[in-house]
């Protein structure tokens, strides 16, 4: 290895200093893309005028900001039912979909495959299309305000079947082969053999599922309706609308609204590259 | 009787297999298909929500759509932002992946994380961030004056062309990062003896990139293409949020406009909504099939 | 020790429930918390302490008004009504379409004990259907037309100049500050075309005539766009891209000499503390002279189907947005909330000067303005119309033909209300 370095030093600075532009454009992309979250970030310690005329450095308003925000609106309430709805729909929307992905796989068929390709299509249904018809649904099932009802229409989506019966091509066939001669039931390997393999899969798929959920917007307005069952993005949205809009207040609800999703990636974010590596292959 | 047990145990396998996705294969069926045949039955009514009533001739709600000005808009500028943004958005993202998939970069992993944040934003507060930066008294516009290239300052969401460029670079910003790690684990799967080898035969890195990796991306840039028109072609909360489709409804989404009708104003009618959904449905299930049979030439 | 304070907690949570299930208790959905909240707040507090010690009102806050109307609609089209609040506020126009469609969903308000004669006659003309009241008023949607007293100083006008103007005027009137002053006599948010509507009402011309669209042949709508578009040309007039535009920019970034609108956007205009004392509000100008009273926004609350006590609700609004001064003093105060209730506006409260407005008591001015507001038809398709307007007035702007753009928006309203059957 040192041998190795040593001799490469000089043509390791030349590839260096050939990888110059990659660094610049990559500079310039990286500031772009970071630049909007900066700004949320400075906004939220500014006061509504300032970030009406676009003050770009950190103020110190913050606290005032935040107390604001508490007296006005049941922040912690929304952060709350956000996370509890969102934990849920991820748990629930990775057993449903996992194990579909697993039987349209790993049992694969002619009809398995065809029933596959019948179920794309429904990732281009819009949906303004099924709001009222799916509300209309939901409220005979009498599930208005709950958590189910907030979580039913994701619970299966094509493309987190898609994800999962692509990753499932790396499940080894032998392992499954020998957990069968071990005795174990067909239900048995996903569990103990499947689930524990995918690891990878199951953490980028669950940093997409709750994003997804905490960002959801639409249909939990249309199916959740008080205080007590209010989410982050309706928090915000109800700020954002009033006569008059206090900017600083509003952007550190912006804040908390997006810092979960934020979180959950850079913690997951290893994973989430090799689960999706898998399902491109 | 041994053969029998073989046979026992495979349908039992095959029965497993069914069942385990059962759960979701019926979940769809009832949660998009079921309501999107519902829909088209509405499609054929008209009237107020609460009496809908048979539309007669039956398919007037499909033939009127031909007379709407508004909607015929809102089709020409969701295709707009289709034949633009998505190619200037996939090629950005395959370059920036071709890029980050170099083992002599250094700092690799900070650039990824930081082009993919953008997508970990909510909807509702990335519209709000963009419209505060492109505001006429906004941050933008301060910079790009400091800097000298405008001497006054730009109304970007007041004007129809620059409104709609603004919905494109918000685009551009919030989903090139995520397409782009869809094509960066596209490209770690590619082995890198393949580029070796095209390295022996003496092959530029432009030549390299177009006659290997991009072939070799072919699936990867199949899906994320399907994933880019269906966002494309149901573009809805861009056109809400940052522009409401103004001004003069220059840059109205056929989804807002079909949520205008549905429920925006009140006086909802449906019938006219489905009927507006169902051709976008057709729409995207058209162009994916395209993208399909172009992006599939294995068999 | 900790096992005591748990039996306590849980002993008091346990009294606190049976509490509440005796306690009368309403469930009311409004928009904005600093506005019609506060107002709400100021009734619960009122009925609380004058009326029912147990009284109870949970207040659910939601985006914008357009929120309350798509619950309507979707539980109007689905037949439950179950998540729909005992009581909700939603923009006034509307409800001759709701009880038309979803008659169920509503219970009117015959037999609460409300004196209809001490509420403005534009109020309610919105909220009755076939002489039976269904809505009770909360704020009061009169417009004003407030003046930067010094900047139109430095022009060489006074505010008592501008009573009872003409248009033209008040075009003359404006070149001159911004010539002096830099700053624009108006502004408005381009896309919700808010200064049409209200312009016309002043006039006591509707957009409507026997249930149509009247926009073609509409003279007076004509001069007024026409009159709009110069004012944009000569710096007399911002259009906003939208509201936040002109709210956040317009008004409190501090670049308009005059403000017209309904009354709801004072809170707006005190939120730029350093102009204090400039500001005076007086009635705004007509066609051919005169002073104008219109109307613009304003919305009242209505008991819902799924109300578990209607007997209460019907007391609880009667009592409060009926006529109470503490209500309405109280909403005025935390909320900037305008009553249209006559008397409530003759308070000790109302008949203070306000510092802001260099002592002028704006707010009796307001209600005594209200009273003389010419009710004009009206129709649910109001927003659509208003919609396709606003289209023409940006195309206008852009150079389109004035009477093709106009009968664009004629024949796009038409349109609309030719598919719902119409």
């Amino acid at each position: 290895m040192t041998k190795a370095a040593t001799i490469r030093k000089p043509a390791v600075s030349h590839i260096q200093r050939k990888l110059i532009p990659s660094y610049i454009f990559l500079t310039i992309m990286s500031i772009m893309s970071v630049f909007p979250l900066y700004w949320m970030f400075t906004a939220a310690t500014n006061t509504s005028l300032e970030v009406a005329q676009g003050k770009v450095w950190f103020g110190n308003y913050l606290a005032e900001n935040y107390k604001n925000l508490i007296a006005q609106q049941n922040l912690w309430q929304a952060m709350g039912n956000s996370f509890f709805y969102a934990i849920v729909q991820t748990l629930a929307t990775l057993l449903i979909c996992s194990l579909a992905g697993y039987g349209f796989e790993l049992y694969h068929d002619r009809g398995k495959d065809r029933l596959f390709a019948i179920l794309l299509l429904a990732m281009m249904v819009p949906q303004v299309a099924t709001l009222i018809p799916l509300f209309t649904m939901i409220s005979k099932m009498k599930l208005l305000n709950s958590v189910l009802a907030f979580i039913i229409p994701g619970l299966a989506t094509p493309f987190m079947i898609m994800m999962f019966r692509q990753n499932s091509r790396n499940f080894p066939m032998d392992t499954m082969e020998a957990a069968r001669i071990d005795g174990l039931s067909e239900i048995g390997i996903f569990f103990r053999m499947y689930i524990p393999m995918m690891k990878a899969t199951y953490a980028a798929s669950a940093v997409i599922i709750f994003m997804n959920s905490w960002n959801a917007y639409m249909w939990p307005r249309t199916v959740m309706k008080g205080n007590a069952v209010q989410t982050m993005p309706m928090l915000i949205a109800n700020m954002s609308n009033g006569y008059a809009v206090d900017y600083g207040m509003l952007m550190l609800g912006v804040l908390f609204c997006s810092l979960p999703t934020i979180i959950v990636f850079f913690v997951l974010q290893k994973q989430f590259a090799e689960g999706i590596t898998g399902s491109v292959k | 009787m041994k053969k029998k047990k073989g046979f026992g145990l495979l349908a039992k396998q095959k029965a497993a297999g069914w069942g385990f996705l059962a759960p979701a294969s019926i979940l769809i069926f009832v949660m998009s298909f079921y309501p999107m045949v519902r829909a088209f039955i509405t499609s054929l009514q008209t009237g107020p929500a609460a009496k809908l009533k048979w539309a007669e001739p039956l398919f007037k709600n499909y033939t009127r759509m031909v007379n709407d000005k508004v909607f015929l808009t809102s089709m020409g500028n969701t295709f707009l932002y289709l034949l633009i943004q998505v190619p200037i958005m996939l090629v950005l993202a395959i370059l920036l992946a071709q890029l980050l998939n170099n083992k002599d970069l250094k700092f690799r992993g900070l650039f990824r994380t930081l082009i993919f944040l953008p997508c970990a934003t909510a909807l509702v507060s990335y519209s709000l961030i963009f419209k505060t930066l492109f505001a006429t008294e906004g941050l933008v516009n301060s910079f790009l004056k400091g800097i000298g290239i405008i001497s006054e300052n730009i109304n970007w969401l007041g004007q129809s062309g620059t409104a709609k460029a603004v919905i494109i670079i918000a685009l551009l910003w919030r989903w090139t990062g995520y397409n782009m790690v869809f094509f960066l684990a596209g490209l770690q799967n590619i082995e890198y003896s393949v580029y070796e080898a095209a390295n022996i035969d003496g092959a530029s890195g432009w030549k390299t990139f177009w006659h290997i990796t991009v072939p070799l991306l072919r699936p990867v840039i199949v899906m994320t293409g399907i994933m880019s028109i269906n966002g494309t072609l149901q573009l809805f909360d861009e056109s809400v949020n940052l522009t409401n489709g103004g001004p003069a409804n220059s840059t109205i989404t056929m989804s807002h406009y079909i949520y205008n009708n549905a429920l925006g104003q009140g006086v909802a009618n449906f019938g006219y909504a489905s009927a507006l959904s169902f051709i976008v449905f057709i729409l995207v299930a058209i162009l994916a099939f395209i993208n399909l049979k172009v992006g599939d030439t294995r068999d | 020790m900790t096992k005591k304070i748990v039996a306590l907690f849980i002993a008091m949570c346990l009294m606190l429930g049976i509490a509440s299930a005796f306690a009368e208790k309403l469930t009311v959905t409004a928009w904005d918390a600093n506005f019609n909240g506060n107002a709400l707040q100021a009734a619960a507090d009122d009925y609380k302490a004058n009326v029912d010690p147990d009284f109870e009102l949970e207040i659910n806050i939601v985006s914008g008004s357009s929120d309350v109307e798509n619950d309507i609609t979707n539980a109007g089209s689905s037949g439950d009504y179950s998540l729909l609040s005992d009581i909700v506020l939603f923009q006034d126009r509307y409800i001759k379409n709701f009880v038309e469609n979803y008659p169920d969903a509503w219970v009117s308000l015959e037999g609460a004990d409300i004196n209809w004669d001490d509420i403005t006659a534009v109020k309610q003309s919105y909220s009755t259907i076939d002489g039976v009241h269904y809505g009770a008023p909360v704020d009061n949607g009169t417009a004003i037309m407030a003046y930067r007293v010094d900047l139109l100083e430095q022009a060489g006008y006074t505010i008592e100049d501008m009573k009872g103007i003409t248009w033209e005027k008040f075009l003359e009137v404006g070149k001159a500050v911004y010539e002096k002053t830099g700053k624009a006599l108006l502004s408005m948010d381009g896309s919700g075309n808010d200064l049409p509507y209200m312009m016309l009402q002043a006039e006591g011309v509707s957009l409507w005539k026997d249930g149509k669209p009247f926009i073609v042949g509409n003279e007076k709508l004509r001069r007024v766009v026409e009159l709009l578009i110069e004012m944009e040309k000569e710096h007399v007039l911002i259009l906003s891209n939208d509201w936040t535009g002109y709210t956040n920019e317009t008004i409190m970034q501090d670049q308009v000499a005059g403000v017209l609108n309904g009354n709801w956007i004072i809170p707006t205009m005190t939120q730029v503390a350093d102009n204090a004392g400039k500001w005076q509000i007086t009635t705004m100008p007509t066609l051919d002279g005169g002073e104008g009273y219109a109307t613009n926004g304003g919305s009242s609350l209505y008991i819902t189907g799924n109300c578990k006590n209607v007997d209460l609700a019907k007391k609880f609004l009667a009592y409060t947005f009926g006529g109470s001064k503490e209500t309405y003093d109280n909403a005025l105060r935390t909320g900037g909330v305008v009553t249209c209730c006559i008397s409530a506006g003759q308070s000790d409260v109302y008949s203070e000067g306000v510092p802001f407005f260099n002592n002028q008591p704006v707010y009796k001015d307001i209600t005594e303005m209200g009273a003389k507001i010419i009710p004009v038809e009206e129709s649910p398709f109001h927003y659509v119309l208003r919609g396709y307007l606003g289209v023409a007035m940006q195309q206008i702007k852009d150079g389109a033909d004035i009477d093709a753009a106009l009968e664009e928006a004629q024949t796009a309203t038409e349109f609309y209300m030719e598919g719902m059957g119409y």
